[in-house]
C-alpha cells in the first residue's frame, strides 16, 4: 500500500470532499421525501430553507475544530470533556459513520439490482464495492479527494445533461402555485430537507486535513452551496417534470424523471442507465468518505495504526450494509439517520457549550 | 519470475483471470427472450384459445376480471420458405389470456411460450371502453407502474371497441404497436392527437384524483384511428364518456398546448371555406365572486385562408377577410359551447385544466372547493372572447 507523507489537502479539494460526501443515494430518492413532507410544490423551497438553516450548523463546526489545529474531533473531543465521555462521543460518532456507510452502499445495491442487474446476489455487488473502498480509504485522505476531483465533474455533467434533456417534460405550471398554502408546508418539508445533508459532520475531521484550515469556512460553505445547486436543480425538474403527485408515489423519483421520455435519435435513447452507472460512482464517492471517516475515529480514539483497522473495518460495514432486511427497512433506516444526525448535532452543541464555558469563563486552557 | 513468491502471485492472477472474463452474472441474449411491446387490456371472459386450454383441464385459480393482450415482436412466422410473392409474412405475435391479476397472466403466457418475456421495450397500453367502465385506472395500471421492466414513458390508450383489435393489422411488415408509439407525430399537423400520457403521467394524475381525457382509439377494416378523448373520472378511476373528434380539437385549443389544426365553416354563400390555424393563444381567467367562480376564457388565433370553394370570393380584400373573421369566431364559439356543454352538463367532469388555473391563480379559493370541484366546475360561469384573425391567403389570388 501506499504511504503518504503528505496528508493535507487544498481547499479545492476539501470543496469537493464535502460535496462528495453528502451527495450519494439521497439524491434518487430525496423529491419523494420532500414532496411527502411538503405536499404542495413548494418543495423547492423547503430545500432551500434547509440549506440556509444547515449554514450556521456548518460555521459552528468549523469554528470549533480551527480551535484545535490539526487535530480531529477523535483528538480534541478528550480534551474538552475529558477522556470518557469523549470517547463515548467519539464511539457515537464513528457508529453514526459506519451507519451511513452501511446504507449508502445498501442503496447502492438496492437500486442497481432493481434497475441494472436483477438477477445478480446482493453481496456480489456489495463486496466488490467494499473492497474497492478499502483499497482508496487504505490511500489516505490526499488520495480520497484526488479521485473525488476526478469523479465530480464527470457525474456532474451526467446529471445536467440528463436534467437538460428532461426539460421536454418539464412544465412550469406543474411549480405552481409558489406558496400557495403559504409557510406551513415548507417549515413541514424541512423535516425531510435537512437529512439530505447529513453526512456534513465529515468537517469535523475534515478541517484537521487542510493545508489551509483558515479557508476552511470559505471551503465548506463552498461545498454545501454546489450541493444546494444540485439538490434544487433536481427537485425543480423532477417535481416540474412528472408532478408531486407522481414524484410523492415512485420510489426512485428521480430515475422516474429520466425514464418518463424516451430520446430517439440521441446516442442513448435511455437515459437512466448511463446515469445510473456513473451514479454508482458518486454513492461510491460518498461511501468511502464515511468508510475513511469511521476508520480514522477507530485509530484515534484507541490508538491503532490506521491501516489495519481500515480491514478491521471491513466485514462490520458489511454487517451494517446487510443489516436492513427488506426495502422498507432502508427507507425507514433513512428516516432514522436524519433523526440521529440531529441528535448528534445536539451533543455537539452541548460540547461547543462547555468548551466556551471553560475557556471564557473559567479562563482555562484547553 | 525468479522468487517462487511472484510465481504464487502469476499463478492466482491466472486464475482469476481464468474467472473473472468468462462473461456477465445473469445475461440474456435477445434473441432468446421475447420482447413484448403493446399490452391490451379487455374486460375479462377467456381468450378463444384459453377455452380450449380449460375444455381439456388446463385451468388455475382466478376470476376472470381483465383479459390481457401482449404483442410480441419480433416474431417471424413459419411459412417462409417456398414462393415468395403470397407470402404473408407477419412480424408480430398476439398472444391474450384472461385472470384476476395482470402480472399472473403475463407469467402465465411463459408456460405457452418458448422464451421469457421481457418488458423493458413496452411502447403502448390500450385500455378498453369496456374494462373501464368495471375497473379503475389505478387498479389496472398498478403492476405496470411498479414493475421494474416497463418504462413510465410508456403510452397509454383507451379502446373504443375491444382493446386487442387495435394491436392487429392489416398491413404488411407493420408493427400496430409502433404504429400507436409513432401517432403522436401528427400533432404537428392536427389537434384531435391529444398531448400524449404516459404512464408517469397517467400516474400523477391518478394520485391527484383530478379528472383527465385520454386518447381514444377506433378500429375499422383491419385499420385504426386516433378519434376523440375518453374522459376517466377523478374519484372512481372509471370511464364516464366520450368527447369526439371536434370536442377534442377545441378541448386542446382551450388548454393552449397545441396550435395546429383547422377550422372549417361556410360562407354566406354556402360554400366551404377552410382555415388553417397558425398561431394560437389561450388564456383561462378564473375570478372570484364571495362562493362565486366564474371563467373568463379568451382564444386569439392568427392564420391563413388555405381553402375556398367559393367562386365569387375576393379573399385578398381587408372587407372579405374581416367578415370571414366574424364568420369563423361564431363557428368556433359554437364548437366550444358544444364541448363546455358536455364537460359542465353531460359529465360533470373538468378535463380542460380550469381547476389547475384556478390553483395557480387564487389557491385560497380552490383550496375550499377542490375536494368537489367537478360539481363546482359544473356549476360555474364561463365565458369566451374569441378572436380568429386571418393575415394570409396563401399563394393563389382570384380577383
Amino acid at each position: 500500500m501506499f504511504i503518504r507523507t503528505d496528508d493535507r489537502i487544498t481547499t479545492s479539494q476539501a470543496i469537493v470532499f464535502m460535496t462528495n460526501t453528502i451527495l450519494g443515494a439521497g439524491i434518487l430518492t430525496m423529491p419523494r421525501n420532500v414532496t411527502q413532507a411538503t405536499k404542495t410544490p413548494d418543495a423547492w423551497v423547503a430545500v432551500l430553507l434547509g440549506g440556509i438553516i444547515v449554514i450556521p450548523v456548518i460555521l459552528l463546526m468549523v469554528k470549533l475544530s480551527q480551535q484545535f489545529p490539526g487535530q480531529t474531533i477523535f483528538q480534541y473531543a478528550n480534551r474538552i470533556v475529558g477522556r470518557l465521555p469523549g470517547k463515548a462521543f467519539c464511539l457515537l460518532l464513528v457508529c453514526y459513520f459506519l451507519i451511513i456507510a452501511g446504507f449508502e452502499i445498501r442503496s447502492l445495491a438496492e437500486v442497481t439490482l432493481f434497475f441494472l442487474l436483477e438477477g445478480t446476489p446482493i453481496w456480489a455487488v456489495v463486496l466488490p464495492f467494499i473492497w474497492v473502498g478499502a483499497y482508496l480509504v487504505s490511500g489516505g485522505i490526499n488520495a480520497i479527494a484526488r479521485v473525488y476531483q476526478i469523479v465530480f465533474p464527470i457525474s456532474m455533467f451526467v446529471l445536467l445533461i440528463s436534467f437538460a434533456v428532461s426539460s421536454r417534460v418539464f412544465d412550469i405550471d406543474n411549480l405552481r402555485p409558489v406558496l400557495g398554502d403559504g409557510f406551513i408546508p415548507v417549515l413541514a418539508g424541512l423535516r425531510a430537507t435537512i437529512p439530505v445533508f447529513v453526512g456534513y459532520e465529515v468537517i469535523l475531521t475534515l478541517v484537521a486535513f487542510m493545508e489551509n484550515p483558515r479557508q476552511a469556512a470559505k471551503a465548506m460553505i463552498g461545498g454545501l452551496a454546489i450541493l444546494l445547486a444540485v439538490y434544487l436543480i433536481t427537485v425543480i425538474f423532477v417535481v416540474g417534470g412528472i408532478s408531486i403527485d407522481s414524484a410523492m408515489t415512485s420510489t426512485w423519483p428521480t430515475l422516474d424523471l429520466i425514464r418518463s421520455f424516451e430520446i430517439s435519435g440521441f446516442f442513448v435513447e435511455r437515459l437512466e442507465f448511463p446515469l445510473m452507472v456513473i451514479w454508482l460512482m458518486q454513492m461510491f464517492c460518498s461511501f468511502c468518505s464515511f468508510f475513511f471517516q469511521s476508520s480514522l475515529g477507530v485509530a484515534q480514539i484507541f490508538n491503532l495504526s490506521y491501516q489495519p483497522v481500515i480491514f478491521a473495518m471491513v466485514p462490520i460495514i458489511l454487517l451494517s450494509t446487510m443489516v436492513p432486511k427488506s426495502l422498507q427497512d432502508l427507507l425507514l433506516l433513512g428516516d432514522m439517520i436524519g433523526m440521529m444526525n440531529i441528535s448528534l448535532f445536539l451533543l455537539l452543541v452541548l460540547l461547543t457549550v462547555v468548551w466556551l464555558i471553560r475557556t471564557k469563563g473559567m479562563k482555562q486552557h484547553v | 519470475m525468479s522468487s517462487p513468491r511472484k510465481l504464487v502471485l502469476l499463478t492466482l492472477f491466472l486464475s482469476a483471470i481464468l474467472v473473472m472474463p468468462t462473461g456477465c452474472w445473469s445475461s440474456k441474449e435477445i434473441e432468446d427472450v421475447a420482447l413484448f411491446t403493446g399490452i391490451a387490456l379487455d374486460k375479462g371472459q377467456p381468450a378463444p384459445i384459453e377455452k380450449e386450454f380449460e375444455s381439456k383441464g388446463a385451468t388455475y385459480s382466478k376470476r376472470n376480471k381483465v383479459m390481457a393482450t401482449l404483442q410480441l415482436v419480433p416474431f417471424k412466422s413459419q411459412k417462409k420458405q417456398g414462393k415468395k410473392q403470397n407470402d404473408q409474412k407477419s412480424t408480430f405475435l398476439n398472444i391474450s389470456g384472461s385472470g384476476d391479476s395482470i402480472l399472473e397472466i403475463l407469467r402465465q403466457f411463459s408456460i405457452r411460450l418458448d422464451r421469457p418475456l421481457m418488458g423493458h421495450h413496452l411502447k403502448v397500453i390500450i385500455i378498453s371502453v369496456d374494462l373501464l367502465r368495471k375497473q379503475s385506472i389505478e387498479q389496472l395500471t398498478d403492476f405496470l407502474l411498479r414493475d421494474n421492466e416497463i418504462r413510465p414513458s410508456t403510452l397509454v390508450y383507451v379502446s373504443q371497441g375491444p382493446a386487442r383489435e387495435t394491436l392487429m393489422s392489416k398491413k404488411l411488415n407493420e408493427v400496430p404497436s409502433f404504429h400507436l408509439s409513432k401517432a403522436v407525430r401528427n400533432r404537428s399537423r392536427t389537434s384531435k392527437v391529444l398531448k400524449p400520457i404516459t404512464l408517469s403521467r397517467l400516474d400523477s394524475l391518478t394520485h391527484s384524483k383530478k379528472s383527465f381525457v385520454l386518447q381514444t382509439l377506433v378500429t375499422g377494416g383491419g385499420e385504426l384511428e386516433l378519434s376523440g378523448a375518453s374522459i376517466i373520472n377523478g374519484s372512481t378511476g372509471q370511464w364516464i364518456g366520450s368527447l369526439n373528434q371536434e370536442n377534442t380539437e377545441c378541448l386542446a385549443w382551450l388548454s393552449g398546448d397545441r396550435n395546429a389544426g383547422v377550422i372549417k365553416t361556410d360562407d354566406w354563400n354556402g360554400e366551404t371555406i377552410t382555415y388553417e390555424i397558425k398561431s394560437l393563444r389561450s388564456k383561462i381567467t378564473p375570478q372570484v365572486k364571495g362562493d362565486q367562480i366564474s371563467f373568463q376564457v379568451e382564444i386569439h388565433t392568427l392564420g391563413r385562408l388555405i381553402e375556398t370553394w367559393d367562386e365569387q370570393s375576393h379573399p385578398t380584400t381587408n372587407d372579405y377577410a374581416n367578415a370571414l373573421d366574424k364568420r369563423l369566431e361564431d363557428k368556433l364559439a359554437a364548437m366550444m359551447e358544444e364541448l363546455m356543454v358536455k364537460l359542465q352538463s353531460k359529465y360533470k367532469s373538468d378535463v380542460a385544466g380550469f381547476g389547475r388555473r384556478l390553483a395557480i391563480e387564487n389557491p385560497a379559493a380552490w383550496k375550499k372547493v377542490k375536494e368537489d370541484w367537478d360539481n363546482v366546475f359544473s356549476r360555474s360561469e364561463i365565458t369566451f372572447a374569441i378572436k380568429v384573425r386571418i393575415n394570409d391567403f396563401g399563394s393563389f389570388t382570384e380577383d
